[in-house]
């Protein structure tokens, strides 16, 4: 997607074994110098794929494309494992423990943190730092569209209180119950309250109180509040920056950002490089062009050919592999005849050759999916039994068995060899993509070419940019196109992206509503399916994941798989892989593939554990 | 007294001669360069109109990715494992379509206006000429970078509409001096003076002795019109949804990597050779009819 390198970096997340962190932060230790102070190997170069440098933005981190780089002067308390198994494990951050209760959460600061100013980290900037979380409207489960505040359904963050001694306790606000609680507050931004907390009205806490009472009119008066307080918020431009993180950036141009390294980080001693800088790119051609030169000492994947890529490898680079909980996949608008009929979109996944589209569309970064399931294969894999998964279809490419459902169906061949809707009309497929993402471009071109090779003529379309696609798919307006499954280790996230709001499900507490005719419906499946005997809500059972523990969500996610396995709301055609290069020639002891927990993360964060050394 | 011999057999009729035809066979067989030029033009117009004809749709093949040329792929394969000089062909089509949609929009909009600007004067002219003035500042590349958002541009009709819309204010501008000149001839003060009407004076009289001059108008922006369609595809600034020189430009570039590796080189360079050997051609034969329209070049001669 150009193709975007950023949107599946952004998207890619890591997981597996929260393998031997201490271990390995033990073996790094080695390397460092002695305990005294990194700061000898020299410049780090790299691009930030989540973020651009973005000619006179601002240094502020809730700025929407702000010259602020996670890991390096973006801090959080703690950063994310990405384990499906265990959503809530975090890698230390500016929080050195944590200990979670039923009513919120006690964190022990880093000894010894400090911002770049020299002063130390706080309470108040704490407080600060999940009050402004409130008016950014993106810290929670469920937060509303567009980044509203949605009362009972947010942050759920009701006080933070100082213990003393580094000691915070975060309350999570009474009756709520967020599974994912401790991950929310954890991987919040944290900012200086003395540069952000004017920006804030004395009443925050006043506000944040009244959107979480039961008085509905207040909230919804104080939801509207807080949410124009965050456009100011995301509009300060602070003068300089200062940070908490193991770097602090002092200068940035349209071509790069510098970033020094700051004396008072609580690990200094662990961070090698005296600077950091962060190129600025257009594309991907041009991150490639970078590291055939040798000049990146890391790279995040950009969607790239295997020529590319032997390329890369032999200016020494070396790969590393990391899960992707992201899927691509074809899917459909059932308001739109025939793809209201589930033979039809069955015979659709038995023409698509997945393995021949993955091999064109992303040969570097995909894998094909081996199904159908609505999550990636390496979850399915270990939450489904070997029974359940024998159950599933593979939609093996049969196109003797597609023509079969096809007629089962009313369809008819004519000479040519064109298939023809029930009613007669000859049936013409328009796949639609979007400029830029040239995985899905290229991909469209074979997917295109084997449906008409079957008798469907196939066109791919593209629209012109990614914010006009979502908006012109959430309005209904294509039969087919490619939409992104999964999105992150969370089961009830992968769900939500078939079975919510683009399928007119709400969910509130748990608890599901579907109306076919809510805005932003596109999907228009029905509200229950019949598998295996049983009618089931599919979008009620997304909605229970949202509530149920990782550990007893097997059964569920059995249930949804088999349903979207059956019914084929969506194909999904590969699952992305989470690529990284990295160069060995400047600096050393870099994570491998293996250390998913680490991988999930920038390389600002590994060397806060003792990776990325001098030579 | 002058006696006339008719030289003719009898029983054959005389050989009908067009002067025209004889001079342009004249002026294109002159220099060898002239010759090739049209050969060229044709070829590709040939080529755009047959080619499709004889490909069929594009294949795919996702075992042979960037296949390096073989007998049964002479250029080689693309991304897809398509055969790059079946994209050549097939892409041909959409390139010269363009491209000849927007002379036919220039010619159309900007001779019609030059003409009548130029024959009518007065508030005519000047109304005529700020609408010129208006349609030469529209700037044309963001203007279809806006329009992307609403056209695919899949069709060369999209294209050439945009283009020929956007192009057709230099044109208008010199057919407008050469009307302001013709205007003032004898035979057109005599025209008017045997009352014929305006309409027959324009189409009748001015039209045929502009058209020389508009054609290569029309020639040379035909050059300008290929550069700028397949530049917005290759800089990926309109979304493309049809295979054409410019896709496969930006492809090469951006996809696979051409600036980077050899392997879709290839894939680049096929494109930019037929691009510059069209205008290559266009440039050749334009020096032909220059000489067929301009008498003081053919008395040189």
């Amino acid at each position: 997607m150009s193709r975007p390198k950023p949107l599946v970096a952004a998207l890619a997340v890591a997981t597996i074994a929260a393998t031997a962190l201490s271990a390995c932060s033990s073996s790094s230790a080695k390397k460092t110098n002695g305990g005294t102070g990194g700061g000898t190997g020299g410049v780090f170069t790299s691009i930030d794929a989540n973020n651009k440098i973005t000619a006179g933005a601002p240094m502020n981190p809730y700025n929407a494309a702000p010259n602020m780089f996670l890991g390096y002067n973006i801090m959080e308390l703690g950063f994310t494992k990405n384990d499906p198994a265990d959503p809530n494990a975090l890698l230390p951050g500016l929080a050195a423990s944590w200990t979670a209760s039923d009513t919120g959460l006690t964190i022990q600061l880093q000894p010894g943190a400090k911002w770049s100013d020299g002063t130390p980290v706080t309470a108040a900037d704490i407080k600060t730092s999940l009050a402004i979380a409130y008016t950014q409207g993106t810290a929670g489960p469920v937060a509303g569209a567009g980044g509203t505040v949605v009362a009972g359904s947010n942050f759920e963050v009701s006080d933070v209180k100082d213990l003393g001694g580094g000691k915070i306790e975060i309350d999570q606000q009474p009756g709520v119950k967020n599974l994912y609680f401790q991950r929310l507050v954890l991987t919040s931004t944290i900012v200086n309250d003395k540069v952000y907390g004017s920006q804030l009205p004395a009443d925050i806490w006043t506000q944040i109180a009244a959107v979480q009472g039961t008085d509905a009119a207040a909230a919804s008066a104080a939801s509207t509040k807080l949410a124009a307080e965050g456009k100011t918020i995301a509009a300060f431009a602070p003068a300089k920056d200062i940070s908490a993180g193991p770097f602090v950036e002092t200068r940035v141009n349209p071509g790069e950002a510098l970033l020094d390294r700051n004396p008072y980080f609580y690990a200094a001693s662990k961070i090698s490089p005296k600077q950091v800088i962060l190129r600025s790119y257009s594309g991907n051609q041009q991150i490639w062009g970078y590291m055939n030169g040798g000049e990146l000492d890391y790279a995040p994947y950009t969607s790239m050919p295997t020529n590319i890529l032997n390329q890369v490898l032999k200016a020494g680079y070396t790969r590393i592999d990391a899960p992707s909980y992201v899927s691509a996949s074809i899917a459909f608008n059932e308001k739109q005849a025939p793809y209201n009929l589930t033979p039809v979109r069955q015979a659709l996944a038995y023409v698509i050759d997945r393995d021949a589209v993955t091999k064109v569309g992303e040969p570097v970064g995909g894998i094909a999916a081996p199904t159908t399931t609505g999550l990636v294969g390496s979850q399915s894999d270990t939450i489904l039994s070997a029974d359940q998964k024998a159950a599933l279809n593979p939609y093996k490419p049969d196109p003797a068995k597609a023509a079969s459902l096809l007629q089962g169906a009313g369809f008819t061949k004519d000479a040519s060899g064109q298939w023809h809707l029930p009613d007669g009309t000859p049936w013409k497929i328009t796949l639609q993509t979007v400029n830029g993402f040239s995985d899905w471009i290229a991909a469209s071109t074979i997917v295109a070419n084997e449906l008409t090779q079957f008798g469907i003529p196939t066109t791919a379309a593209i629209t012109a940019d990614f914010a006009t696609y979502q908006k012109e798919m959430g309005a209904g307006k294509y039969a087919v196109g490619w939409w992104l499954v999964a999105l992150g280790p969370q089961t009830d996230k992968a769900y939500a992206r078939i079975y919510g709001s683009a399928d007119g499900f709400s969910v509130a507490n748990g608890q599901a509503t579907h109306n076919d005719s809510a805005a932003g419906n596109w999907e228009h499946t029905p509200a229950t399916y019949t598998v295996n005997g049983q009618s089931i809500n599919p979008g009620q059972l997304a909605a229970q994941l949202s509530v149920t523990p990782v550990s007893a969500q097997g059964p569920i996610i059995a249930q949804l798989a088999a349903a979207t396995n059956q019914e084929v709301p969506m194909i999904q055609i590969w699952n992305y892989t989470h690529v990284m290069f990295t160069l060995d020639k400047r600096f050393t002891n870099y994570p491998k593939t293996g250390q998913d927990d680490l991988l999930a993360n920038p390389p600002g964060v590994w060397m806060m554990q003792g990776y990325v050394q001098g030579k | 007294m002058t006696a006339t011999v008719n030289l003719a057999p009898a029983g054959l009729k005389p050989r009908t001669r067009h002067p025209a035809w004889a001079a342009f066979r004249r002026a294109v067989t002159r220099k060898p360069g002239r010759l090739a030029g049209l050969i060229i033009i044709v070829f590709f117009i040939l080529l755009a109109i047959c080619g499709p004809w004889f490909y069929g749709s594009l294949s795919v093949d996702p075992n042979e990715l960037y296949a390096p040329p073989s007998a049964k792929h002479w250029l080689g394969t693309d991304f897809a494992g398509s055969d790059v000089l079946q994209e050549v062909v097939t892409g041909a089509r959409y390139v010269l379509a363009t491209a000849a949609l927007s002379a036919l929009f220039t010619s159309l909009f900007g001779v019609t206006v030059g003409l009548v600007a130029g024959y009518q004067r007065g508030m005519t002219d000047s109304v005529l000429m700020r609408l010129t003035d208006f349609v030469l500042t529209i700037p044309g590349l963001p203007l279809l970078i806006i329009l992307s958002t609403v056209w695919s541009f899949g069709s060369p009709w999209e294209m050439g509409l945009v283009l020929g819309i956007t192009g057709w204010g230099g044109v208008a501008r010199a057919v407008r001096s050469q009307a302001l000149s013709l205007r003032e001839r004898g035979f057109l003060e005599a025209a008017r003076g045997l009352g014929l009407s305006r309409r027959h004076i324009i189409v009748k009289e001015m039209l045929p002795n502009i058209a020389p001059y508009a054609a290569m108008q029309l020639m040379l922006s035909v050059i300008g019109f290929i550069g700028a369609e397949v530049g917005l595809f290759f800089l990926g600034l309109v979304p493309f949804s049809s295979t054409n020189w410019g896709v496969m430009l930006n492809q090469a570039v951006f996809s696979g990597g051409a600036m980077e590796t050899s392997s879709a080189l290839i894939y680049l360079l096929a494109p930019l050779v037929c691009i510059l050997l069209l205008t290559l051609g266009i440039v050749l034969f334009l020096d032909a009819i220059d000489e067929l329209f301009n008498p003081r070049l053919r008395e040189r001669v």
